[in-house]
């Protein structure tokens, strides 16, 4: 449980929201370095390469990698952009919203550095609607970060200028896939664009956007500051560093926790989390959001890094685990999320608008008695039908992959709700209480 | 030339071509196009919703998957319409994963959609049909209730549209947005409650609705004006132009089978009209579906109403008129084709007449799209073969100096003008006026008639012939339905009438 802490390393202090209170704590002194010795924007994006950091929002891409799509500046000069992506909304995942209410100036310099590695013109944070806190503790740090010179034209009196600019989000998770934000960002329905055109060459109003989440912009300053060996030297071999684990559920301590990666899960619901509550035994977990999938307890020793879960199925996604014990149903927690998910579709493509509401209605009609033995087949068509890769964005393998995993994992449980006739026959199992999804 | 038409660049060696494989067969796919157009191109149906050759892919409806292999990688399904053409492709749309795929696809479409089939006005030429059908996605496994939406949504005078039957591809809301420029249509509500509609429910506006019931790929939007007249599979369709303004756009003419044009689209012409037709020249029925048809010849009688005479006779007598008196004045109508304005001039020639067109004054209706204001559809081409333009109020002016005025050719009457004041009752009673026309004129009161002879004429969709549009392009129209009976082709008269002519003037 002993381990290097540097994410949550400030947020003891009452006002390590305030600039003071960053400053006091050796804050901004990363950004300083480089910007008064002038480091090659090429070296930063360097180091962040190096220092093998990948993307915390769910898909786990290098962010060094990513950076270095952007075009060269001398062969393009179009108007570059970054997007901080804080509209936080995975099931199960509020790490982002601790890092921007109580170190938002943290943020603020990772997207400085990362302003001045890919010689950005302005940064846009897209902060989830309902982070009101959030939304307002940013607004304070960038006034008094422009107030202190450090946001705005000719950054402490060097030719370096960088606009950081904030906009709300209105409730919909589809805005939280990088060109659903985008086009959200330009006034439009947060409907996701086809890829190709990545967003590096057709991002924001046309021109090269990089599109970050806030926890992997948040380790930049630290990596800069302490060294890609310092970073590498945390996690595990292909996922360095920290992350901050949301354990929510049914745990006796849930919370956000900095734990490294690769920690094992049981590690964390344990020791951390004081492990499952009332000592009840573990029926299912989720490990990085709802849709990383519902795994066996058989499991939960599994490392959490990216890696690792692939191996037993899943994904490392936000890092955000869910725990179920063994009161609760993993059918009617299914339906919950499969009724999210319908509710949350866009509805552009066809296998997503009708899929997402034919899985809520299947799971609907199992937790309710008139479940077939061939649904849990067509669950499974279903799924297939729309995922991997059928449609524009992944929200449609988001439903898929929690579907395939109750086919997989709880087959048994399908099996009995169809057999006895839905869920208040199985039993009087209290279901997952929906404040946790 | 409008805009829209110049989604090509208009220098052909501009365009830049790779060679890829589509089924085997080789093919110079342009560049700067999705891979579906090169699809097509080769002769290969892909079936498709969203994506519309005249508007900007979307990627959405998936269905037009097809499966790509590129370089080292292994072969991919991947939707068509969003993949750009790289060189050396080869695709093959016919594979059992690419089948699948449309097939998995076709079930969430029809998911949700209602068997209307027998009830609906697009059953026969809807893609969700016929794709239905090609891949073999006949049956659903879903056993939920049916998405229930407003049936018959009002979207104004043209439209109506039943939102259970719409998939969402959004054709509709690009076509407002990018075509006329006038954007209406938006998607409200997120997800499987999604909806086609207007703002605040107000009804759609412009002279360019008729075609979003063309860009629906299934019965959701449907022309008011067609709901339950036809079933689509007894309308005959003849390719031919519209007559409606100097534009001359590319069109389907389909006829119900008892002769009634109950429909008229557009026709795909890159050079004049791209997809699209105007409101003004797709509901202009009203000319081919006259109450009062001019049929056979017509002779004032002594008493009251007309004498009915032999077209043969008709034309015996015309040319008695034409060949007394001074020089005749022949005054064609701008509906008048290339060819029988070529045989009216060589006429004129025979017996030394003035000819000439109406040269029909602009309406408001002038837009940057395609209509361009001007009635006369072939005014250039009547122009261009020498005949004088005049408008209507020269004409009846000059009229006076001539004893014999011949008036040839659909809608003349109307041209000059209809009425007791105006028109050829403003003529002197001395004036012998010879009318050629496909409406019939007003009944003589009491044996008195400005008209001296009728004759009757077929229409714009019972003929053969060109006329030249406003770019100077040859715009063909082509018989979509048979002549009344007695009513003979404006070209056979006009020879018959030419032969009679010459025979006089050698016998004189």
């Amino acid at each position: 449980m002993s381990h290097e802490t540097y994410l949550l390393s400030r947020i003891e202090r009452g006002d390590s929201h305030t600039l003071a209170g960053y400053e006091a704590q050796g804050g901004y002194a990363a950004f300083k370095k480089i910007l008064s010795e002038g480091t090659p924007p090429k070296d930063v994006t360097e180091v962040v390469k190096e220092s093998g950091l990948r993307g915390r929002g769910g898909a786990g891409f290098p962010t060094g990698l990513k950076w270095s799509f952007m075009p060269d500046q001398e062969r393009d000069s179009r108007t570059r952009y970054m997007a901080v992506n804080a509209d936080e909304s995975e099931p199960g995942t509020c790490k982002d919203r601790v890092l921007m209410e109580r170190d938002p100036h943290g943020l603020l310099e990772g997207c400085l550095i990362a302003a001045w590695a890919m010689s950005l013109h302005g940064v846009y944070i897209y902060v989830r609607g309902e982070y009101r806190l959030s939304y307002r503790r940013l607004d304070e740090a960038i006034q008094e970060a422009r107030a202190a010179g450090l946001i705005g034209k000719n950054i402490q009196g060097t030719d370096f200028s960088c606009e950081i600019h904030m906009h709300k989000g209105a409730g919909a998770y589809i805005c939280g896939e990088e060109t659903g934000l985008m086009e959200s960002l330009e006034g439009k329905r947060g409907h996701p664009r086809p890829k190709p055109p990545f967003p590096a060459g057709f991002g924001l109003w046309g021109q090269p956007t990089t599109v970050n989440n806030v926890e992997s912009i948040f380790n930049v300053p630290f990596i800069l500051e302490r060294g890609a060996d310092w970073f590498k030297a945390m996690g595990s071999e292909k996922s360095s560093g920290n992350f901050l684990c949301c354990i929510s559920g049914h745990v006796e301590k849930p919370g956000v926790y900095e734990v490294a990666l690769g920690t094992p899960a049981s590690t964390i619901l344990n020791e951390y989390a004081g492990g499952v509550w009332h000592g009840h035994n573990l029926r299912a977990w989720i490990p990085g959001g709802s849709s990383t999938g519902f795994l066996r307890p058989e499991v939960i020793d599994t490392p959490m890094d990216h890696d690792s879960l692939k191996e037993v199925g899943s994904m490392f996604g936000t890092g955000s685990m869910i725990i179920l014990d063994q009161t609760a149903s993993v059918v009617h927690s299914a339906l919950v999320l499969m009724d999210f998910y319908e509710h949350e579709s866009c509805g552009q493509c066809s296998q997503c608008r009708e899929g997402t509401q034919w899985l809520a209605q299947v799971f609907q009609r199992i937790h309710d008695g008139q479940g077939r033995m061939e649904d849990i087949d067509l669950l499974s068509d279903i799924s297939n039908g729309m995922a991997p890769g059928k449609t524009i964005c992944a929200l449609a393998d988001a439903a898929a992959i929690p579907t395939h995993s109750v086919i997989r994992n709880f087959r048994d449980e399908l099996v009995e709700y169809v057999q006895a006739g839905g869920h208040t026959a199985v039993s009087k199992k209290r279901a997952l209480p929906m404040e946790t999804v | 030339m409008s805009d829209l038409t110049k989604q090509t660049p208009a220098d052909p060696s501009t365009i830049e071509r790779v060679e890829i494989t589509v089924n085997g067969q080789t093919v110079q796919a342009r560049t700067d196009k999705p891979l579906i157009q090169a699809c097509i191109q080769a002769g290969v149906e892909v079936p498709h919703y969203c994506y519309h050759p005249g508007l900007t892919p979307e990627g959405s409806c998936r269905i037009c998957q097809v499966e790509v292999q590129q370089g080292k990688m292994p072969a991919r399904v991947m939707v068509a319409c969003r993949t750009p053409v790289m060189p050396g492709m080869v695709v093959n749309t016919e594979t059992e994963g690419a089948h699948d795929a449309r097939r998995e696809c076709l079930e969430f479409l029809l998911k949700n959609h209602p068997l209307d089939c027998p009830i609906c006005d697009k059953a026969g030429e809807c893609t969700l049909q016929d794709y239905s059908f090609t891949e073999g996605q006949g049956e659903g496994r879903s056993v939920e209730p049916r998405r229930k939406l407003e049936k018959r949504k009002d979207l104004g005078d043209v439209i109506l549209l039943d939102q259970e039957r719409c998939i969402l591809c959004t054709r509709c809301v690009r076509f407002m947005d990018e075509v006329p420029k006038t954007p209406q249509l938006c998607v409200a509500g997120r997800g499987s409650h999604s909806t086609i509609e207007t703002w605040n429910d107000t009804p759609l506006s412009g002279n360019y609705q008729g075609n979003l019931a063309d860009v629906c790929p299934v019965g959701a939007l449907t022309l008011k004006s067609f709901r339950f007249k036809a079933r689509v599979w007894n309308l005959t369709k003849t390719a031919s132009s519209c007559g409606e303004c100097s534009r001359g756009c590319a069109t389907t003419v389909e006829v119900l089978r008892k002769g009634e044009v109950t429909r008229i689209r557009p026709r795909h012409d890159e050079d004049v009209n791209g997809w699209w037709m105007c409101d003004t020249g797709r509901f202009a029925l009203d000319a081919f579906s006259l109450a009062d048809r001019l049929v056979g010849t017509l002779l004032p009688s002594a008493s009251r109403g007309w004498d009915a005479t032999s077209v043969e006779n008709g034309l015996q007598i015309a040319s008695d008129m034409l060949t007394t008196g001074d020089k005749p004045l022949l005054i064609a109508s701008p509906w008048l084709t290339q060819e029988e304005g070529g045989e009216l001039l060589a006429l004129g020639q025979t017996i030394s007449a003035r000819v000439a067109f109406v040269s029909t004054a602009s309406n408001d209706l002038a837009d940057d799209v395609l209509h361009t204001g001007d009635p006369g559809p072939n005014r250039r081409g009547l122009s261009d073969l020498g005949l004088e333009a005049l408008t209507a109020e020269e004409i009846l002016h000059t009229a006076s100096e001539h004893s014999t005025v011949l008036c040839i050719g659909e809608r003349v009457a109307r041209l000059l003008g209809k009425g007791e004041a105006e028109g050829f009752n403003s003529l002197p009673p001395s004036a012998r006026v010879l009318l050629f026309d496909c409406e019939l004129p007003d009944a003589p009161t009491e044996g008195n008639s400005p008209i001296d002879i009728a004759i009757g004429l077929p229409s714009s969709v019972e003929r053969v012939g060109h006329w030249v549009n406003i770019d100077g392009l040859r715009r063909n129209i082509l018989q979509a339905r048979p002549a009344p009976a007695g009513v003979w082709n404006t070209l056979r008269l006009l020879k018959y009438l030419h032969e009679l002519l010459t025979n006089r003037e050698v016998q004189s």
